[in-house]
């Protein structure tokens, strides 16, 4: 590994002399690799949100055209500006596939993972900086698969992000395309996976040990197994449901179907329609820690420098993640407690559901006790970070209901279980990430983020992503089922019309919200005030480099003589004691 | 916010409930969510306490050692306990009571449950009490479920597409397979709810509330909607439940319902208005829906049925009546 090292030192020199292509393009330095990330996956977020804002107009106001971009939409999505069946079921599969696989996950672990891991463990790049590069064009090649699906003949994957046979196998030629995607998309976070893993593990800076890691980094790392251990499967279900679609095979359909009235005698038969549930989800739970861990390291991170003291409990928050990570992998099965599962395989699944909830409460507790007793400085980052634990903790909570088999009965499949997972992802997750842009912008580019447009951000914003998910709990509750591209041909979505409108409302009004930060985006970018290399007063390595750091990232190889959030030490002048500055005696 | 909430519960919390099991359902609903707020809310405000408490001023300090936080250890153990009597105490059991123990075959009313898109059969084995076999090769438009007529059993047996009785007070056990792909028998109003999956036989069983007729539901789900909250969408499955008169002239009769779309509705909703009329008194053309809970195609969500649930008497003759019909059911 340490040839490796020098190799990478060896380019630092040449950093300023690459050509525009090798240094903005094919670059393999980690920082342009996490910012190409970073602002590919934003622009998938915005995308994925316009394809909910269009299906929330279906569902707001049924059968009738959609103002200004309906007449737009090809036949296949929208006939004379009304959005049809095919075309909101391919917008809603689109939506979950974009969401997760195009922007969180790479904006969380290709963008920020990559930027900031490398500099708070010290190391001037990656261990493998061209698999770096590798992971990201993959990424890029996933994304830009799914979005040809729009364009080809009977529109994108329609069966949702879950992709469940034989609806699947029987789908338009979308499902192939998407299911090349996925293979793309897999590839790409398992090459990012090893990157971060041995990046952790080999090349930490001299007195940097595992418990003197940020919290971040160990939850970067924590998701790079995850990554590593359940991509696998769902990469062989996906290969499989392609041969089922295309060399005519019957992993997942069994024999006798009869589709259209016209009985599949070409198939082989045999099948298990839940094989790839089973696989699917063997993937999805831990995915979901995916999306949810590097949220945790970032709101940890703003949170420590913000509160002017050290967190509470970080061992027991390194062994949280440790925890959930392994959990994660032994709850799939609590997604299908309605495929017909008995009592013994559900008392397991149930059991473990329960016991993930433990650690998430104590990743909350330290969090919040590390409030009591700060000094707690009120800006942008900050605000979104503190946002994420409320909103987190709905989330979580909304979960139980959904997680104990007799109360899933009423709600699965319903609005409430949209309400949950949207509770922990946007005002969780998406928060979190907000909290990670404003924090590190100004490491990136040497400049801040305006404070009074960030504002102008998170308070409009904060009201109305509760405006948009919190009548889900009420809709689901009423029987409300997810899925429906028309809600009132129900009778009980029918009746519970208004709160579909009001969650639409809320859900354009956000969009509306989210204004400031883009213009704040660009022109912080080029305008915004300029500040040295660490304007948060905060502990860890990162802020040791210059802003922006230089290609090879430190003036000088770092060294760390203490913990990661050293604030407010008594005896001090100053009320933070970076990791790299000797503390005197 | 929501117009219907006080009198038929749609959109305050759970629906209207009429099976024998949903009780303990919702129960442990409600004491999760008690739960819920219980922890939540003294969480919230110990937050809140600390965000006005702890914040950056002149002279304040950050103190750097860690306060000792006895009462959130008892917390963390608390919600664990709880947790766990959560799942021993209400879920396992009633979990265990829903799958478990299906009604004795003599005690039951048997029927099959075939889903396709974007209908659901309904396979009744008539008075003989046997079913008919079923032939794949046999399935077209008219015969959806491919019954075999030449096998006797299936004389007397009763097919209804979206239509489906069933007796109150007596269990019912339904056998659910699946054509095609896979959907989801779900009955909101009676907590009941199970994937259908092709290639196998699912069975399920629950028992619908002794007073539970469609009948006797119908008029308990009656609802006054001011005519300024009307929007057809809110009350395109509601049908008058009286005769609205403005000047003893009738302008919407009884059963009459609100149009059949968008356009028709909203013309005659503007009548109404236009004549004066100041609410509207409604109840539901079918208070008793089956929906299809798992995403199974374009028109998911159209997939319904509607139930009509008849007294022991009423249901015998009504089984009597339509095994005697020698030609298919297919009425949508």
């Amino acid at each position: 590994m340490s040839g490796h090292h020098d190799h990478s030192h060896g380019h630092h020199d040449h950093g300023h002399d690459l050509p525009f292509w090798r240094k903005y393009i094919f670059s393999v330095d980690h920082k342009m690799i996490g910012c190409q990330y970073t602002v590919t996956a934003l622009l998938f977020l915005f995308f994925g949100f316009t394809l909910m804002m269009i299906m929330r107009w279906q569902l707001a106001y049924p059968g009738q055209a959609i103002p200004f971009i309906g007449q737009y939409l090809s036949k296949d999505i929208a006939a004379d500006g009304v959005l049809v069946g095919d075309g909101y079921n391919a917008f809603g599969a689109m939506h979950g596939t974009i969401m997760v696989f195009l922007a969180i996950v790479p904006l969380a672990v290709g963008g920020f993972g990559n930027y900031v891991l490398p500099l708070q463990v010290g190391a001037p790049d990656m261990a493998f900086p061209k698999l770096n590069m590798m992971s990201y064009w993959v990424y890029f090649c996933g994304g830009v698969t799914m979005l040809t699906s729009f364009f080809i003949k009977g529109g994108a994957a329609a069966s949702g992000w879950t992709s469940y046979p034989p609806l699947s196998v029987f789908a338009s030629s979308g499902q192939t395309v998407w299911l090349l995607g996925m293979v793309l998309l897999i590839t790409s976070s398992l090459l990012g996976s090893v990157n971060f893993i041995v990046t952790t593990v080999q090349m930490r800076a001299k007195g940097l040990s595992f418990f003197r890691l940020p919290f971040f980094v160990w939850a970067q790392l924590v998701t790079s197994f995850l990554l590593l251990l359940a991509f696998p499967p769902l990469e062989a279900a996906g290969v499989l449901q392609l041969m089922d679609r295309l060399a005519g095979t019957s992993f997942f359909m069994p024999s006798g179907l009869v589709f259209s009235s016209e009985p599949q005698t070409h198939m082989s038969g045999g099948g298990s329609p839940l094989l790839w549930q089973h696989l699917f989800w063997f993937l999805a739970h831990p995915e979901v820690y995916v999306l949810i861990l590097p949220a945790m390291g970032i709101v940890s991170e703003v949170i420590a420098t913000n509160t002017r003291k050290p967190l509470w409990g970080y061992k027991s928050l390194v062994y949280s993640v440790i925890f959930l990570g392994f959990m994660s992998f032994i709850v799939w099965a609590h997604h299908m407690f309605m495929t017909g599962m008995g009592t013994t395989l559900s008392t397991f699944f149930q059991a473990t559901t329960m016991v993930i909830s433990v650690p998430s409460v104590i990743v909350l507790t330290c969090l919040i006790l590390s409030l009591y007793g700060a000094s707690i400085r009120y800006n942008t980052p900050m605000l979104f970070a503190l946002a994420f634990l409320p909103m987190f903790a709905i989330g979580g909570l909304t979960g139980l209901p959904l997680g104990l088999t007799a109360s899933d009965i009423h709600l699965h499949d319903t609005y409430y279980v949209i309400g949950h997972f949207h509770y922990v992802v946007a005002p969780g997750t998406i928060f979190a990430m907000f909290a990670g842009i404003y924090y590190w912008f100004p490491k990136v580019t040497g400049r801040k983020m305006s404070e009074f447009l960030g504002k102008l951000h998170f308070w409009p914003s904060f009201v109305f992503i509760n405006v948009v998910f919190m009548p889900m709990f009420f809709q689901g509750m009423a029987g409300l089922l997810r899925r429906q591209y028309d809600q009132t041909e129900q009778l009980h979505g029918s009746i519970a019309h208004g709160l579909t409108k009001m969650s639409s409302y809320g859900a354009w009004l956000l969009a509306l919200a989210q204004l400031p930060f883009i213009i704040n985006f660009f022109y912080s970018m080029f305008k915004g005030r300029k500040v040295d290399a660490n304007p948060w007063e905060s502990t860890t390595l990162e802020w040791a480099a210059p802003s922006p750091p230089p290609h090879g990232n430190f003036d000088k190889t770092p060294v760390v003589y203490c913990g990661p959030y050293e604030y407010s030490v008594p005896g001090k002048s100053k009320d933070y004691c970076p990791q790299h500055v000797a503390m005197e005696a | 916010m929501n117009l219907l909430l006080a009198s038929t519960h749609y959109g305050a919390w759970t629906p209207p409930l009429y099976s024998q099991h949903g009780g303990s359902i919702d129960k442990l609903i409600d004491v999760v969510h008690v739960f819920m707020f219980v922890i939540f809310i003294p969480w919230a405000i110990f937050f809140v306490y600390c965000l006005m408490n702890f914040r950056a001023r002149p002279g304040h300090k950050a103190t750097y050692t860690p306060i000792k936080a006895k009462v959130s250890k008892y917390a963390e153990v608390g919600v664990a306990i709880f947790e766990a009597f959560l799942l021993l105490g209400m879920s396992m059991p009633v979990w265990a009571d829903y799958k478990n123990n299906p009604p004795a075959p003599d005690q039951r009313l048997e029927m099959r449950v075939v889903a396709e898109q974007f209908q659901w059969n309904f396979h009744y084995s008539g008075p003989d009490g046997k079913f008919g076999a079923t032939r794949s090769s046999l399935i077209s438009a008219s015969n959806p479920i491919g019954l075999a007529e030449d096998d006797p059993a299936s004389k007397d047996d009763i097919v209804r597409v979206n239509e489906c009785h069933l007796p109150v007070d007596k269990p019912i056990y339904l056998r659910l397979t699946s054509k095609d792909v896979i959907h989801s028998f779900d009955i909101p109003t009676m907590r009941v709810k199970q994937d259908v999956i092709p290639g196998m036989e699912i069975p399920i069983w629950f028992t619908i509330d002794k007073n539970a007729t469609t009948d006797s539901i119908r008029p308990q789900m009656k609802t006054v909607v001011p005519m300024d909250k009307a929007e057809w969408y809110k009350v395109r499955h509601l049908v008058a439940a009286v005769d609205h008169k403005v000047k003893d002239e009738v302008v919407l009769a009884k059963g009459a319902d609100l149009g059949a779309d968008l356009t028709k509705g909203k013309e005659l909703l503007e009548q109404l208005r236009k004549k004066g009329l100041t609410e509207l008194t409604l109840e539901p053309r079918n208070p008793l829906e089956i929906v299809c809970a798992q995403l199974c195609g374009n028109s998911h969500f159209k997939m319904k049925a509607q139930v009509m649930t008849h007294t022991a008497e009423d249901f015998a003759k009504w089984l009597t009546e339509s095994s005697k019909k020698p030609e298919m059911q297919t009425d949508f």
